[in-house]
């Protein structure tokens, strides 16, 4: 009955293989396009948040910190609800490390506050007791960079299509729109104006002094990237 | 006698004879050990089992004749034989068939392994447990409990010794510090302390009755300072005056109105850790990671601390 194919070694191998991978691609694909979809209350991040997330990156934050709750009692009893695939949806990359020297912080912004995170990051040691984390000085220096940020918001939202100016469904039922700056001038007002609100909670007076001037140190994007990790 | 038979009955009698010796040679030997007999029986039955059958094919490779029906096809001069499929192998076929389509639209769907059904089994599992040995306790052993929950989620922001490491988080060692009651007679406050919306006015809406008239800097001052002291000092008639009306004349508070400012509660700590709080020295987080009874133990545990026990 077969003779034909089994005439034809390459054409039959070529069909196995297409067969196989049809199987394979309808029970993957389903469920990898299901997952991927951003779940509800996942938003685009904002100029500083985004800039916050290039601080994040640029210090290696993610050699250390893993963002990635598995569902685990005690990871779940730590860190609060585990992890869905769909709440990376925005992140370019995922910063889901590898290596956990330290706390995951996929949902730190549940259970630590501004000026936690200001003590922590200027002397890791003074608030948790024996903490081989090292300090980071120069954030509360450096100014963040929001150009870049800037730029990346534009790509994302052109190539990717991330739904910057659309109406995004919070958790509790509402809706919530994430802005996207017209110019960068824009964005830097915008990003200023969250800066604002970020070190008001701050104590650092060489900080606070900075954003009254219009500057954004490191720390403060930083800070506002690590409130939205919820 | 063919020399195959003879080769065969050899190796077996080697075979068996060399598992005899490596079992006397260990310690004990056989020694009317039932294992080891066994493991004898076991040996002599897998030797000569073998080996039969090894002669058995090899004779009727050698004596053999093709017979049967060859297919119509052959590759190359190589054909095979129409034979029956073995009844054995005919069942199973069919029978991986039937189980293939179960497993298709049942097997797969109905029992397939889920990482999150196994999490919620776990935490299922783990929540009884934890019901069955704690929820009950009470007394020394929920301050115990509170003690532990303290230091794996308070100490980050209240230090060890729950004195707020110089300002970072509130003194827990006492009920409340000065700056906070000015904070909050300045401010005001709506930090759902009862667990709902209860707000406290700030300043423009706190009269004191003594003087007819809202209440002065240096009112609060006083005031703060005696409501910090443990209602102690000065400012027991400002006191009167103007706080007693809600948290009660002695500042244990009253149901449903105003949380007690004199000592910590168990509904106060839990609402606190339920919702978070936001004072003069700056956010706190809820921690709602954290189940009831661990809750309850926290808020034991600060009750125990701020009474200096």
């Amino acid at each position: 009955m077969f003779h034909w194919l089994e005439k034809r070694p390459f054409l039959f191998a070529v069909g196995v293989f297409v067969v196989i991978a049809f199987a394979g691609l309808i029970e993957i694909i389903p469920d990898f396009g299901k997952a991927s979809r951003p779940v509800i209350g996942t938003k685009p991040y904002t100029t500083l948040e985004l800039a916050g997330r290039h601080v994040y990156i640029k210090n290696s934050c993610n050699a250390c910190h893993s963002q990635l709750i598995r569902p685990f009692k005690a990871e779940t009893d730590r860190y609060g609800h585990y992890s869905l695939s769909g709440e990376y949806a925005y992140d370019r990359p995922f910063l889901w490390g590898s290596k956990r020297t330290g706390p995951d912080l996929h949902r730190v912004g549940n259970y630590r506050t501004t000026d936690w995170h200001e003590h922590h990051m200027k002397d890791p040691a003074a608030v948790v007791p024996g903490s081989i984390m090292p300090a980071y000085p120069w954030m509360f220096k450096n100014t963040a960079d929001i150009e870049t940020a800037y730029a990346e918001m534009i790509t994302v939202n052109k190539v990717f299509g991330v739904p910057y100016n659309k109406e995004i469904p919070t958790k509790d039922g509402g809706k919530v729109v994430v802005k996207l700056p017209a110019s960068l001038d824009e964005a830097q007002k915008a990003a200023l104006e969250e800066a604002k609100a970020v070190a008001a909670d701050m104590k650092d007076k060489d900080v606070k002094d900075m954003v009254a001037k219009g500057q954004i140190p490191e720390i403060v994007a930083l800070i506002a990237y690590l409130n939205r990790m919820k | 006698m063919n020399k195959l038979y003879l080769w065969g009955g050899i190796l077996t009698v080697l075979m068996v004879g060399a598992t005899y010796m490596a079992i006397g040679m260990t310690k004990g030997g056989l020694n009317g050990d039932i294992v080891n007999t066994l493991a004898v029986l076991g040996a002599i039955a897998i030797a000569v089992i073998t080996i039969w059958v090894v002669v058995k094919y090899v004779r009727q490779m050698q004596t053999d004749t093709a017979s049967g029906e060859l297919a119509e096809e052959n590759w190359d001069g190589i054909g095979e034989y129409k034979n029956d499929l073995p009844i054995g192998w005919a069942v199973m076929f069919l029978g991986t068939m039937v189980w293939g389509m179960w497993y298709f639209l049942l097997g797969y769907p109905v029992n397939a392994f889920s990482q999150i059904g196994q999490y919620n089994a776990e935490v299922k599992e783990k929540n009884k447990k934890f019901e069955a040995e704690y929820a009950q306790i009470k007394g020394e052993r929920l301050v115990e409990m509170g003690e532990s929950v303290f230091l794996a989620n308070c100490t980050v922001c209240h230090g060890i010794n729950a004195d707020g490491m110089e300002g970072k988080a509130a003194n827990l060692n006492q009920r409340i510090e000065k700056e906070s009651v000015e904070y909050v007679i300045k401010h005001g406050s709506n930090n759902k302390l009862l667990g709902m919306e209860m707000p406290m006015p700030d300043r423009n809406g706190l009269f004191n009755a003594n003087t007819g008239a809202l209440i002065t800097d240096a009112e609060i001052e006083t005031v703060a300072a005696y409501v910090a002291n443990g209602f102690q000092g000065a400012g027991a008639d400002i006191f009167a005056g103007t706080c007693a009306g809600c948290h009660g004349p002695d500042g244990r508070g009253m149901p449903s109105v105003a949380p007690n400012i004199r000592e910590f509660t168990t509904d106060l700590v839990v609402n606190v850790l339920t919702y978070g709080k936001k004072g003069a020295i700056g956010k706190m987080p809820a921690l709602d990671m954290l189940n009831k009874k661990q809750k309850e133990a926290a808020a034991a545990y600060v009750i125990s601390i701020s009474k200096g026990e």
